[in-house]
Parts: C-alpha cells; structure tokens; sequence
C-alpha cells in the first residue's frame, strides 16, 4: 500500500469523525467534550457519546501509531539512508556524468611542442613525461589558464590551447608556483598590432574551503589519453590541509592522465587543480609514483590572491627564513636560535642567537620539527608576525619570507661547517637532522 | 450508522496491521539494498569466470583469469605465453579442473580463445551493443595475484567506466600496435594474472574483457583497461580485429601524398616539425605554407615531432583536400592543403 493511499485513508477517517461529532453535537446537543464527560449519563447522550468516543480514541491511537511509525522511517531515512542510499549510488554515475559536463567548457586541451625532453628523454629522475596532450583550467575570460607545472617539466618551446569549443590559440607561461607545482599560462590573443582580442571563455568556479567536505565524491577529470573527451575517474576527498595546507588529498586516481585537469564535486563545481605531489620531496616530478595508490593530490584554489600573484609573472617558492633552530628545552621541545643568517629574513626581523621562538603567525611553536612545517605553510612572499622571548621577555616583529639564497655549483670545503649556503636551502631539511642530534643529546 | 462504524474499525485494524508490515518488511529489504546492490551482478558474473593455471616463463606468472563464452567450454582470455605448456588448465567456479586446448590467438588483440571438455550453462553471450557508458559502475572479477585457489571465487573490485578511446601503447618498455578502442577504467586491474578476468555492470552484464598489462604511451603510465565486448564478439566469430584489417589494406591502392615541404632535422626524429623549405609549386606553397612554420596539426592530427609528421603524411591521400594548422610568430594560422602524388 502506497503511502499516499494511507494519508488519503487517514484524511478519510479524520473527516468522518468530524461529522460524528458533528451529529452528537447536534443530537445530544453537546460538545464532544462534554459528552465524554457525560459518558455514563442518559440513555439518549450514550447512544451517540459510546461512539463518538471511540472513534476518537481509536483515531487517535491510530494516527499515533502511523505518525510514530512515519517518524521513525524518515529518522531512518536521515540517520541511516537505506533506500535512499543504493539508488544513490546506482544513480552516482549520471551525477559523474553531468558534473563532467558541466565543467568541460572551462577545461582547454594542451599540446606542448619541442624542449629539452623531446630530444634527452628522460627528464626530472623520476619517469618520462608521455607523449599526450594535457589539461588545464581557465580560470580569466581574458585568457589565464591555470595548470601543473607537470605539463611542462620538458621545457616545451611553444604550448598551444584548445578550447572546448574548438578555437586554438598560442600560450605562453607566466609564472610557476613551485610549492602547489601549478604553472599559469596566458593565451596569446593580441594582434599583429599589438592589441588584445577579446576572449571572453567561460571562467571555472572554485569551491570554498567550508564547501569542501572530507568524504564527499570527487571526480578527477582529464584529457591526457589522447582522446578529444576526457578521462574520469571517481573516489572521495580523502583529507584536506596536506602538503603544509596546500593541498586536498584523494583517492580518485590522479596520474599524468589529469595532471592540470580538475577534481570536481558531484555539482561540477572545482575542489582543485590536480598535481603530482609528496610532501616530502620538492622535486617537480615527486608523487608521479603514486599514481595509482589511491593518494592523489589537488590544489584548491579558494585563496584566488594565488593567481593575482602569479599573474604578476613571479614565481612562487618555499619560504626561507635563515635561522638555525634546536630545541630550547631539555625534553626536545621549544624553538632557540642557534645562528641567524646574514642579511636572511630572520635577520632583518631583528631574530638574534639565543632567541626562543614561541609563535610563527597564528600558530604556536612546539618544536623544532613542527616549526620546520610551519615554515613550510609559507609562501616565499608571504609575510607573518614572529614572536619570541628575548631573556624571558615576549618580543613580536615583522617577518618577510623570501626564497633561499642562490646554491652555488660547485661544493664548498667539504669539511666546512653547517652553516655552508648549500644547507640553508630548505628549512624542512635542516630542521630534520637537528632533531636527531637533540635526540642523541637527550640520550646522553 | 454504527454498521458503517464497525466496518471502518475494522478497516483499521487492516491498515494498522498493513502499515506494521510495510515498515518491518522495508526494514530487510532495505538492508539488502544497501548492503548488496551489487550483489546480483557479482552472483551472475562469478560462476562465468574461470580460473587459468600455466606455466611460468622467467618473470611472466602462470596464471590468468578467462570468461566463459559458450555452454560447451569455449573461454576467452588475455594471449600469453604461459598458455604454450602442456599442463595448462582451466579451474571452473565450482572447482572443477579441466585440461585446456588453445584454439585460436590474436596478437593484435592478445586474445586467446580455448576450449575445455566440459558443458559450462552458465556464460557470458557476447553482443555488440555497449552495456555500459563513461561514468557507469564496473566490477571486475578477476584472479589478480591468484589470490583465489579452487573453488574459491574470484576477486571483485569496483570502479567506473573512465573513457571509451582508441590509442596508441606499449607494452614491457616497447611499443605495440594496439590501435583498437578499449575502454578505461578507473579500477585497478593492471595486476598480475588479472588479464582475462570479466567486467561487468552494476547488473551483471558484461562490458568488456580485462586486458593484458601495457603502458599508454600518451602518459607512460600503466593503464587499467577492459577490450570491448563487441571486440571479444567478433574474434569468437573468428572475423580479424579492425586494426588488423586496417594494417593489411592501407588506404585501397592510392599512391602516396607529398606536401613538398622539408622539415628542419635537428637532434634527431623526436625534433619539431618545423618547416625548413617549401618546393615551389608544391601543395604547401599552393596552400601558402612558409619557411620556419611549425607544423601543429594535419589532417586533425597533432603534430609533436617529425616522426609524427611523417606518419601522418602516409595516411594522406593525393588529391583529397586536407586541414594543416602551423605556428607562425604569435599565432596559429589554418591552411586547406590538398595533397599532391608522390613523384
């Protein structure tokens, strides 16, 4: 029995005893109340009391029992979707299907002419780059196009675009940012004359990060197998703030096939950008190898400045410091200056030897190792406040990261001490063996 | 009146007693629905599937997955050489064992078609009809790692069709002539001895058959992919694949085409095709094809290096007019070319 027909039975019993109660009131000449009342009175007021209180009863024991019964089917339905559930999931792929539909205007195809691959082969240690096109991501009507710097680890020569609807256009690239391994691109729309033709593309809209659920279906799309229409493949967001907060990580395949091309919700909208990463290695091809273990990386791009930088044609890097911590206190914890860089960001911070930093922007210092992530989070341009006791006394600064000095080719003395420019290069890196050396100390 | 009454009390009692029963017997059907929507499709597919044991050859395993694709024995499954001994057998769903003949082999495909001495009712009829589109749920059932021994049923993972696509592979580090469609899948099937295992939709029908291990040569990564099921039809009805069919009549009898363009060859054949000259009076100088051009696309074709340029040129026809797209400066310029016979 539908449901429907049992609301129609229940507005059916509900309207017939109106009209009992109706008819006592109208017998007896008393209310239905009164008549309860007045259930063992004359004669006359039983005839129509016996009944209509009955049928009160009963109605409402009835509804009773249908409501709770009702309620509890739709607390299970949102506590414990059953029905709901399975023909969710058998209907999942036309929701895969419209929401890839629905973001192809915003993707273009990108072919990637000569470099230095296409000559030596193997290029950045790791796994040759293929031979097919990739994907990337408008995200301007002017032409911005934003993507993995995966695509062009061979130093293509010329990049050309295609658009969903079929226009080609030249690109050429603006700026990397080497801490997502995103690489902005700008279609080359000007005249001979030198003026820009209007392009007006379709624009990809990012999710926020509070839209962003862990759980939640993700789509990986890309057009990388050499076909006009793109690959999917489908899996959750598996966790958000990975890679120093960079990155959402999922088990949707991520692979050279949409290395650039986007993870997308079930409503098409942009979760990120996606990217080979391992966040312990900043090398441009690390996290390839993972392509199919079920770790995938996406940069969201809810932080839209991201753009405004690269747009500038200044590439994004780690951020340096120019300090060398270990742990202020006896039991590995704390953050102390052991030398301060010249002429580094820590320096004109105003950081001196013995300083014991306790605060990095918003977060609090706990150790050596967690002060080497914090510096991580950080943009080579970022700018942070940095607090720390000087003799006991709370001090706070202006602190303006910068990239690391320059690494000279050849090595220096071989036997020359920790403080050799080759070793400043990444904060992570040098916060690593300090840990193990407090260790020993503590061991000791 | 109080007849009227009775009557609606007693139809209360029924509906009462019907609601009860709707909401104890939604309870299990639910609980079917939620927890084994697959289940039929993985129920019709298993006892389809069989079990293929070999001998291995130096790092190949011995064993493989193969379908079922008639009721008296014949089996497809991935071509390997594990399938050359003389012990090779075939273990059914109920953990029968028989000894396996190989009837046919397309190394095109990588396809091989053997026969057991047995009646196998349950089999997967092969049609041309696609059961399923990008996006849709697959399950492989496969032996991967040979997890499964005897009766054991089959491994079962589950995934969606990712692509339908033709292209171009390789397979242990050289290239293949694999050019047929296949579909990808987002599955993890690219395993030792899952080649030859079912795929199959969310209700059991079959789309397509795992394929052997190879590389896509458009992004140097393994692929997870199943031959179509209507790929797997025609080599049962003993027709040659498509690709084959291609490779032996290239284009009917036409002669070869020439542009009268000389590419620039610098460091090798993997080089740009950038145009270093154009006869005069050829079809690239008719087309308005000029000196330090780089040749993007022709005849639709992306045009990476001059390898490409050159097999692209050997499916041009004389005569037949034709789209080459080149980087001139700052942009593209499209130019219609038709081809002249090659002198």
């Amino acid at each position: 029995m539908g449901h429907q027909r049992v609301f129609e039975l229940i507005a059916e019993r509900i309207e017939m005893m109106f009209e009992l109660s109706q008819a006592g009131k109208n017998k007896s000449g008393v209310s239905v109340g009164s008549s309860l009342i007045r259930f063992r009175g004359p004669r006359q007021d039983r005839v129509a009391g016996f009944p209509v209180f009955k049928t009160i009863a009963l109605g409402v024991l009835v509804l009773g029992v249908i409501l709770s019964t009702s309620l509890t089917h739709l607390n299970a339905q949102e506590d414990q979707p059953d029905i709901g559930l399975s023909a969710g999931i058998l209907l999942a792929p036309k929701a895969f299907r419209a929401a890839t539909k629905k973001v192809l205007p915003c993707l273009v195809t990108i072919e990637s002419f000569g470099g230095v691959g296409a000559v030596q082969g193997k290029i950045g240690g790791i796994r040759r780059q293929g031979e097919g096109s990739t994907t990337g991501i408008i995200v301007s009507k002017d032409g911005y196009v934003i993507t993995s710097s995966f695509n062009f680890i061979q130093k293509p020569r010329v990049i050309t675009l295609k658009t969903s609807d079929g226009s080609a256009y030249l690109a050429k690239p603006i700026a990397n940012d080497n801490t997502r391994k995103l690489t902005l691109l700008k279609i080359q729309n000007e005249s001979k004359t030198g003026e820009a033709k209007p392009l007006n593309l379709n624009v990809a809209k990012f999710m926020s990060e509070e839209e962003i659920r862990v759980g939640q279906w993700a789509v990986t799309v890309g057009i990388g197998f050499g076909d006009v229409n793109p690959a999917i493949s489908i899996g959750i967001v598996s966790a958000k703030n990975r890679g120093f907060g960079r990155a959402i990580q999922t088990d949707a395949n991520v692979s050279p096939a949409n290395y650039g091309g986007p993870m997308i919700d079930v409503q098409g909208r942009i979760i990120g950008v996606c990217v080979p990463l391992n966040p312990k290695s900043s090398s441009l091809a690390s996290g390839v190898e993972w392509y199919d273990s079920g770790i995938g990386f996406a940069i969201p791009l809810y932080d839209q400045s991201i753009i405004e930088k690269l747009k500038k044609g200044k590439d994004i890097n780690k951020a340096y410091l120019g300090i060398q911590p270990k742990p202020a206190k006896l039991d590995g914890s704390g953050v102390k200056v052991v030398t301060v860089v010249k002429t580094s960001p820590a320096e004109k911070a105003g950081l001196k030897k013995d300083d014991e930093i306790v605060k990095l922007g918003k977060y609090i210092v706990q150790d050596v190792n967690q002060f080497g992530t914090l510096v991580g989070r950080f943009d080579s341009d970022s700018k942070t406040k940095i607090t720390y006791l000087r003799g006991g006394k709370p001090m706070t600064s202006e602190l303006a990261f910068t990239v690391p000095p320059k690494v000279t080719p050849t090595r220096p003395n071989p036997g020359s001490p920790k403080l050799s420019p080759a070793k400043k290069e990444d904060k992570g890196k040098k916060a690593q063996p300090k840990k193990s050396n407090a260790e020993n100390e503590n061991g000791k | 009146m109080r007849h009227h009454l009775k009557r609606s009390i007693a139809h209360w009692i029924i509906l009462v007693a019907l609601a009860a029963t709707i909401f104890v017997g939604d309870d299990s059907l639910a609980d079917e629905r939620l927890n084994g929507f697959l289940k039929k499709a993985v129920d019709i597919a298993q006892p389809k599937t069989v079990k293929i044991f070999g001998a291995s050859v130096g790092r190949v395993e011995g064993y493989g997955t193969g379908i079922i694709v008639s009721n008296d024995g014949h089996i497809i499954t991935g071509n390997g050489v594990y399938l050359n001994g003389y012990s090779t057998r075939v273990t059914l769903n109920n953990g029968e064992t028989y000894p396996v003949k190989v009837i046919r082999r397309d190394s095109n495909l990588q396809l091989a078609l053997l026969k057991i001495d047995a009646s196998t009712p349950d089999f997967f009829e092969l049609g041309e009809t696609p059961a399923a589109e990008k996006g849709d749920w697959v399950i492989a059932v496969s032996n991967a790692f040979k997890v499964a021994e005897r009766a054991e049923p089959l491994s079962v993972t589950l995934g969606i069709l990712s692509l339908e696509t033709k292209m171009t592979a390789k397979r242990r580090g050289t290239e293949v002539i694999y050019d047929g469609p296949l579909y990808l899948i987002d599955c993890i099937t690219s395993n030792p001895g899952a080649a030859g295992g079912a795929v199959v939709t969310a209700d059991g029908e079959l789309v397509g058959m795992i394929g052997k291990l190879i590389e896509s040569k458009e992004t140097n990564t393994r692929m997870n992919y199943a031959v179509p099921e209507k790929l797997l039809a025609r080599f049962l009805a003993g027709k040659p694949s498509e690709s084959t069919q291609a490779s032996t009549s290239p284009k009917g009898n036409s002669k070869p085409a020439d542009l009268g363009i000389t590419l620039f060859s610098l460091g090798g054949r993997k080089s740009p095709a950038f145009v270093d000259r154009v006869r005069r009076g050829s079809a690239a100088k008719k087309a308005g094809i000029r000196s330090d051009d780089l040749i993007v696309t022709l005849a639709g074709q992306t045009i990476s290096n001059s390898t490409d340029y050159k097999s692209v040129l050997a499916t041009l026809i004389p005569g037949e007019k034709t789209v080459i797209v080149v980087k001139r400066r700052n942009s593209l310029e499209r130019f219609d070319i038709v081809p002249d016979e090659k002198k």
